[in-house]
């Protein structure tokens, strides 16, 4: 085809060397992150509150593969992470698996998890929401209807002091790190511009050749894995779970609302959607532990209403040529 | 001796199935008219029985006499929090999953707020009928000579089936048989057409909206009468039986939605005679995603969301 | 030569209830060539678009693209065989910028991304859509809209295409830039099925004219014949 005068003969290199300057911002907001995470125990910092924040962070990145890319709303997303708690602890506690081994086995459980409840992904937006609900809520009971031997029936389980707590946090800074680089990678592949034309037409997108069914099942199984390594390493680095608290609606909300208030979509909207909340949160709940829950929802209401694709997807809106910069 | 346990689960069945109707129907008028996922219902219906407990602590009001007040200002708040909040979700690029969102955020609200006034402690509404029980049927020597067994039910639980009847016959009348009923009706069959008669969907919308937050006020009051505990935090578990029952009888299918529950709750008393508690619980859900994935018209339905 | 045929109805029928939409279509459709099709509103012609699309399943008939019979076939299976369509209102992907919608259709081809970004900034360009491609799909107008579903087309490469009026609500100008495309389209070989009320542009461009009243073909033929066909008249054209 012949070359018309528009368009500019060293395109491409332009366009690799805009690519290069978005990732660059990218990197060095998460090398900063990773490192500050990283010199936390050296410091004898506040590893409770850092280990939170690394979780979160991975929580939301997680999220945002199904969600922010492919358009679907896992409101059961807690389902992914309470297997992974209970799977590494179960493996730990009473196999005696070392966490080295028994965490990843829980982002392989959480990928089994996903495969099974893949069929869900056929049902569209409300239906969806409803089932995966409804699935994590199954999950819940059941961990509490089985063998006290195995889960620790409603009581959950403990796992003492067979866990070394700093080895907890530093897997959870592997599988934080681990998470942004994926989301890195998928924000600049292929993979990602077709689960993005999946959320704004999947019929579109069927006929255009993609194979719908296909492609979002890898994003729904990037985003369960992610979860379930999460949970693991929750469980190392804490010791202990029970249904209630690992299978929480609220960690899924909080979830959804760390990566939104960001920008589902973007790369970098769910760390700094999460990064900002949580800090926030934590300031909130030292001084009004009861306004906490109150103050989630009427974030959560206010960002639907009024900023529903969060902070940076917002400002590329209203400003577009902030999209150079931002992944 | 099962058959007593069988009997007692027949009648739970009833009596709590009739509150399963009531609060799939006003559910189901929130989703069909508008497109509204309503994840605080159960926080509405929670709210509705603190006010009748407000009003029998404070003012020694009886539940059955707060229930005007509480439907009047119920509709008020729904009506407001219509015009407050739904105009601007029709604008979004999903609007139902966010309706999904926005309607948690509010029940967070709500329960945050609920914990702050009264406290993490189940309250007991307490105010009883005479007499405190009644036998419903006697079968002689069922547990051995001399011993009768008896199939009793609370007086409350009976109280509370009459009114339940009797608002689901008011309902089903107004829905039915009145022109705002009809109008409503048909806005769940057809949003655009019905603005395309003349009809101005938002105040309609408000009043559909003030409708279900009324009917889940009042089902609150009811179910102070059945299970006198009120659980600040017990909203969520409402809310999903609510999704569960529109969805077996139908998304916008308000009599679908009755009979589903009815069903439904039949199902579940009968089911913990046999099963342990959780397992019961679980059976709901299970029965939920198999109706969705093999039939999401539900029993009686014709309309899919979207 | 005989020229080679792209798609082949014969006898097409289909009912919705007890609506009988479309009835008994025959449609011979060549390559590198364009046939319009036009009609009253409520004719057929949407609905006869999803049947050869896939959308709907025809109830009985055949359908043959490429000399393969597809009849029931999905959607997805009839755009691999070389069908691409575009719809009355664009179906572009909303949140993503001009380069990466165009690029869609190519994502799953062994191309380097390189020679992939090169096609999708021709394709773009020959819209005249180049300058904004990096602006998100839904910050086009309508008409820019239907420009980026041809040019996503021509990277989707099909051999016959579907056009469900792609000029209703376009200025003259870019009316005339799609008219021009399409017509270099078919000297490359491509073939256009092309419903539309503008019956300037399909007097322009079409080589065979269906004409579609209640469900069936009432008349066909080159641009002529059509325009003075008494019954064509009676039934969509009036007396000009």
């Amino acid at each position: 085809m012949a070359k018309s005068g528009t368009i500019k003969p060293d395109d491409f290199s332009e366009e690799i060397s805009a690519q290069r300057l978005k990732s660059s911002l990218w990197y060095a907001i998460i090398t900063v992150l990773i490192l500050s995470c990283f010199l936390v125990p050296l410091q004898d910092g506040n590893l409770s509150f850092m280990f939170s924040l690394m979780m979160w962070v991975t929580l939301a990145t997680g999220i945002n593969f199904i969600a922010g890319f492919t358009g679907y709303m896992p409101f059961g997303y807690v389902a992914f992470y309470g297997i992974g708690t209970y799977v590494t602890a179960i493996l730990v506690k009473v196999l005696g698996v070392s966490e080295y081994l028994a965490v990843p086995a829980a982002g392989l459980s959480g990928i089994l998890l996903a495969l099974l409840f893949a069929p869900t992904l056929r049902l569209n937006g409300i239906f969806f929401a409803i089932v995966s609900l409804s699935l994590a809520v199954v999950c819940q009971r059941l961990m509490s209807l089985m063998p006290e031997e195995i889960t620790g029936g409603s009581h959950g389980l403990n796992l003492g002091v067979a866990t070394d707590r700093t080895h907890g946090y530093y897997a959870m800074l592997i599988i934080m790190f681990v998470a942004l680089v994926s989301a890195s990678w998928l924000g600049q592949s292929r993979l990602g511009k077709a689960l993005k034309a999946i959320r704004d037409d999947p019929d579109a997108a069927d006929a255009m050749g993609i194979h719908v069914s296909r492609v979002r099942l890898y994003a729904w199984i990037m985003s369960a894995f992610f979860a379930a390594l999460a949970g693991g390493a929750q469980a190392w680095f804490t010791g202990a779970l029970d249904p209630i608290t690992a299978f929480d609606v609220l960690i899924t909300a909080k979830t959804v609302i760390y990566a939104m208030a960001g920008g589902l979509g973007t790369i970098i909207g769910p760390v700094v959607g999460t990064v900002t909340l949580v800090w926030i949160d934590e300031i909130v709940w030292q001084q009004f532990p009861v306004l906490n829950n109150f103050l989630l929802g009427l974030i959560i209401t206010l960002l639907i209403l009024f900023m529903p694709r969060g902070v940076v997807g917002s400002l590329m809106q209203r400003f577009p040529h902030l999209r150079k910069y931002i992944m | 001796m099962n058959t007593i346990l069988l009997l007692n689960g027949l009648v739970g069945g009833v009596i709590f199935g009739a509150i399963y109707a009531l609060i799939g129907c006003s559910l189901n008028v929130l989703c069909g008219v508008l497109r509204v996922v309503n994840f605080a219902h159960g926080e509405f219906i929670i709210a509705g029985s603190f006010l009748s407990y407000v009003l029998l602590t404070l003012f020694g009001l009886h539940p059955i006499l707060s229930l005007p007040i509480v439907t009047i200002a119920f509709f008020l708040i729904g009506f407001g929090l219509y015009y407050l909040l739904i105009p601007r979700l029709a604008k979004s690029d999903e609007p139902e999953t966010s309706s999904f969102l926005l309607m948690f955020g509010v029940s967070l609200m709500m329960i945050a707020a609920m914990m702050w006034i009264f406290e993490a402690d189940i309250r007991a509404v307490e105010f009883s009928f005479d007499p405190i029980n009644v036998s419903l049927l006697v079968i002689q020597d069922a547990y051995g000579e001399g011993r009768d067994g008896r199939v009793i039910v609370p007086t409350a639980r009976l109280v509370a089936l009459g009114i339940n009847a009797l608002l689901i016959i008011v309902l089903t009348y107004f829905l039915y048989r009145t022109l705002t009923g009809k109008a409503i009706r048909a806005a769940i069959m057809n949003r655009e057409a019905i603005q395309i008669v003349g009809i101005n969907i938002h105040s309609l919308s408000a009043s559909a909206f003030g409708l279900a937050a009324a009917l889940a006020g009042i089902t609150g009051v009811v179910l102070a009468f059945v299970v006198p505990s009120i659980d600040p935090n017990g909203g969520q578990d409402i809310s999903l039986i609510g999704f569960i029952i529109i969805v077996l009888g139908g998304l916008g299918h308000p009599v679908g939605a009755l009979i589903a529950g009815v069903l439904f709750g039949l199902v579940e008393q009968i089911a913990t005679v046999f099963l342990p508690q959780a397992a019961a619980q679980m059976l709901g859900f299970i029965i939920l995603i198999t109706v969705i994935f093999f039939r999401p018209q539900g029993l009686m339905g014709r309309m899919t969301l979207r | 030569m005989i020229p080679k045929i792209v798609l082949e109805l014969k006898g097409l029928n289909k009912s919705f209830g007890g609506l009988l939409a479309v009835k008994n279509v025959d449609m011979l459709v060549n390559e590198s060539s364009i046939s319009g099709l036009i009609g009253i509103n409520g004719a057929g012609k949407t609905t006869l678009m999803n049947c050869i699309s896939g959308i709907y399943r025809a109830d009985s008939g055949s359908l043959d693209v490429m000399g393969v019979s597809c009849l029931n076939w999905s959607p997805h299976d009839i755009a691999r065989l070389g069908v691409g369509r575009t719809f009355q209102i664009p179906r572009i992907f909303k949140r993503i910028n001009l380069i990466d919608n165009v690029m869609v259709p190519a994502l799953n081809d062994n191309t380097d991304n390189k020679t992939l970004y090169e096609r999708a900034t021709e394709c773009l360009d020959k819209v005249k859509l180049y300058d904004l491609r990096h602006n998100n799909a839904e910050e086009l107008s309508g008409g820019q809209q239907k420009l980026l579903e041809l040019a996503r087309i021509m990277m989707f490469n099909p051999k016959i295409i579907l056009l469900d009026e792609p000029f209703a609500g376009v200025n003259p100008t870019l009316c005339r830039l799609m008219i021009e495309r399409i017509k270099e389209m078919r000297e490359e070989g491509k073939s256009f099925l092309l419903v539309s009320h503008d019956l300037t542009s399909i007097y322009q461009l079409s080589d065979h004219i269906y004409v579609l009243n209640q469900g069936q073909v009432i008349s066909e033929g080159n641009v002529d014949y059509v325009k003075n066909d008494p019954e064509v008249i009676e039934a969509y054209l009036g007396n000009a």
